[in-house]
């Protein structure tokens, strides 16, 4: 049993429904609004830990709601959208949510990235100082030496490579847009960025020794961006 | 912008046409003396002017212009506007009336064409309804069926009995899904025109993304990759290749009895990338491998196989997805048995800075 407090803002009654069996037997407290407007009201007087947010609401459009919660709070903010919508997935995290789920999804998928995301809180709240290593499968980041290893043996990254690495690691289990990695490992963007930034992720791969159908360190989000695996889901 | 270029084209082809028909009318005058040819060499032109610009403006514009030109140079007196002789304002009007009856006409003519592929759209999508409703039924029914099981008899069931009918319901659903998905695909396409968002895509990504979601359903299933080693980048909707591929493989899955391996290549051959898709299952009857990317638009009202068009439409999805490409996809039995497909897509152009 753990004490976190998630609200849905989703106007699908049945997904409600087998919602909050699949949270309430696994130990969260979930509570339900069907409108952009109930959900900012119970946002306030509820104080959430999480919030699951419908991108296709009925009065206000998701995104509104996230820029509007955005500007007072920094609670998680778990995002369901339609697949063949990056562009909104896009907007969504680049307004501050911190992961999406896409439609239709399992219930053992949507309650892994509730999970990351509620850990990747606590750590962030932690500041990043407190870690000093990233450990996942064989791969061990130690960011102090600025040292990436895969199975005992030293990966010889370049600067920038590295960099990509340890920005996605710290951000274990989200989901980083291009467009955010590139500002975090450049600091600036122009129009080739986020080619280079692939070009970058492909050496990074190709001296992990990985090939397409088996990359488990760093994953594909099509068209969106990448994300460090999460191990421990 | 768009506009603005088009307007510029259809202008720029009007004054063309013009002024040939004027050389033409000069040589004409000269060398011949027959100024009688010049008002049909005139009307030629303004007909052709209508023929291949957009709407009436420029064929009036150029009818105008060309009443001018006749009555400047080639009507008495010589290079002079001169309207007060009745006859040139008569044979003016005349001009006018022409020019402005086969406007109409060649424009009302295109305005047809447009109909007329406008309502063959309409009808395909008609088609395309009436398939995919009647294939949805089945699992429908499948599911609704379990779900009132559940529900009216869960006393009665035992645990494996309830499990079953959950599976039953999960199974159906993830086929839903994948249905929906192509269907999806298709209005994706269908919403303006052929028209679609192209972005550079990394090809190892692209293939990671189709393997892993084909891992999810057969898992068991190993796929052989070749692809080049260099990094290789192309202009798609990332979306919808990944749909093509997908089921691509699925279909051999599906169909491709006694197969064993699936190889899935990609090769670059001058400015294109080829994807190829090659299974040595039992492939495909010859009558079928011609319609086999319509089969699904073009079924006949009446009672539909199930079984065997239910991945009709996967492949009418992938055939209309690489069109928008402006590609095509071919499929070719193999003579080490088994079949081929294979399509391709256009690089980028250079590496852009």
């Amino acid at each position: 049993m753990n004490s976190y407090k998630i609200l849905m803002i989703e106007d699908e009654e049945n997904i409600c429904n087998f919602m909050k069996m699949t949270f309430e037997t696994n130990g969260y407290q979930i509570l339900f609004a069907n409108t952009g407007k109930n959900g900012m009201t119970m946002f306030s007087s509820h104080h959430p830990n999480l919030l699951i947010l419908d991108l296709g609401l009925p009065d206000v459009d998701g995104l509104e709601i996230i820029k509007e919660i955005r500007q007072k709070s920094e609670v998680p903010i778990i995002v369901l959208s339609a697949r063949t919508d990056e562009k909104d997935k896009v907007e969504a995290l680049d307004l501050g949510a911190n992961d999406y789920v896409t439609k239709p999804f399992g219930t053992s998928e949507l309650l892994a990235r509730v999970r990351a995301t509620l850990r990747n809180c606590r750590i962030q709240e932690g500041g990043v100082g407190t870690r000093e290593k990233f450990c996942l499968y064989d791969m061990v980041i130690q960011y102090e030496a600025r040292k990436v290893s895969i199975a005992g043996k030293e990966v010889r990254l370049t600067q920038t490579e590295y960099n990509i690495v340890e920005v996605l690691a710290l951000h274990a289990g989200k989901v980083l847009t291009y467009a955010e990695i590139v500002k975090k490992v450049w600091g600036y963007s122009d129009s080739g960025s986020v080619k280079k930034l692939q070009v970058n992720m492909a050496n990074i791969r190709k001296k992990f020794g990985e090939k397409p159908g088996e990359y488990h360190y760093i994953l594909n989000e099509l068209g969106v961006g990448y994300r460090m695996n999460d191990d421990k889901w | 912008m768009n506009k603005y270029y088009k307007c510029v084209k259809n202008t720029f082809r009007m004054l063309v046409i013009l002024c040939i028909a004027f050389v033409i009318s000069l040589i004409v005058e000269k060398f011949l003396g027959a100024s009688t040819l010049i008002p049909a060499i005139m009307a030629l032109a303004i007909f052709m002017i209508s023929r291949i610009t957009d709407g009436f403006l420029y064929g009036i514009i150029a009818s105008v212009l060309s009443v001018l030109l006749l009555n400047f140079a080639f009507m008495l007196p010589y290079f002079a506007f001169n309207f007060s002789i009745s006859e040139n304002i008569i044979s003016a009007v005349i001009m006018l009336v022409i020019t402005i009856m086969t406007s109409t006409l060649t424009t009302q003519l295109k305005w047809q064409e447009k109909i007329r592929t406008e309502s063959e759209k309409e009808k395909m999508r008609g088609n395309l309804l009436r398939a995919v409703s009647h294939d949805l039924r089945t699992p429908l029914t499948a599911i609704y069926g379990s779900g009132s099981t559940i529900m009216e008899n869960y006393k009665q069931l035992s645990e494996e009995q309830l499990l079953q009918l959950a599976k039953g319901i999960c199974t159906d659903s993830q086929w839903l899904m994948r249905m929906v998905e192509n269907i999806l695909s298709i209005t994706r396409i269908d919403n303006e025109g052929v028209k679609i968002t192209k972005t550079s895509t990394v090809l190892e990504e692209l293939i990671d993304s189709v393997l892993i979601r084909f891992k999810k359903t057969y898992p068991d299933q190993k796929i052989i990759v070749d692809i080049p080693q260099e990094f290789i980048s192309i202009p798609m909707d990332a979306v919808l290749i990944e749909q093509v591929l997908v089921n691509i493989l699925e279909n051999a899955m599906q169909h491709a009895t006694g197969m064993t391996e699936i190889k899935l290549s990609v090769y670059v051959m001058g400015d294109k990338a080829v994807f190829e898709i090659k299974d040595n299952g039992c492939g495909i009857e010859k009558e079928r491998l011609k319609g086999l990317f319509k089969d699904y638009f073009e079924i006949k009202e009446g009672p539909i196989d199930n079984q065997k068009k239910s991945m009709g439409i996967g492949l009418a999805v992938c055939a209309s997805i690489i069109k928008a490409h402006n590609g095509v996809i071919t499929a070719s039995n193999r003579k080490e048995g088994g079949c081929c497909f294979r399509f391709a897509l256009d690089m980028e152009r250079n590496e852009d800075e």
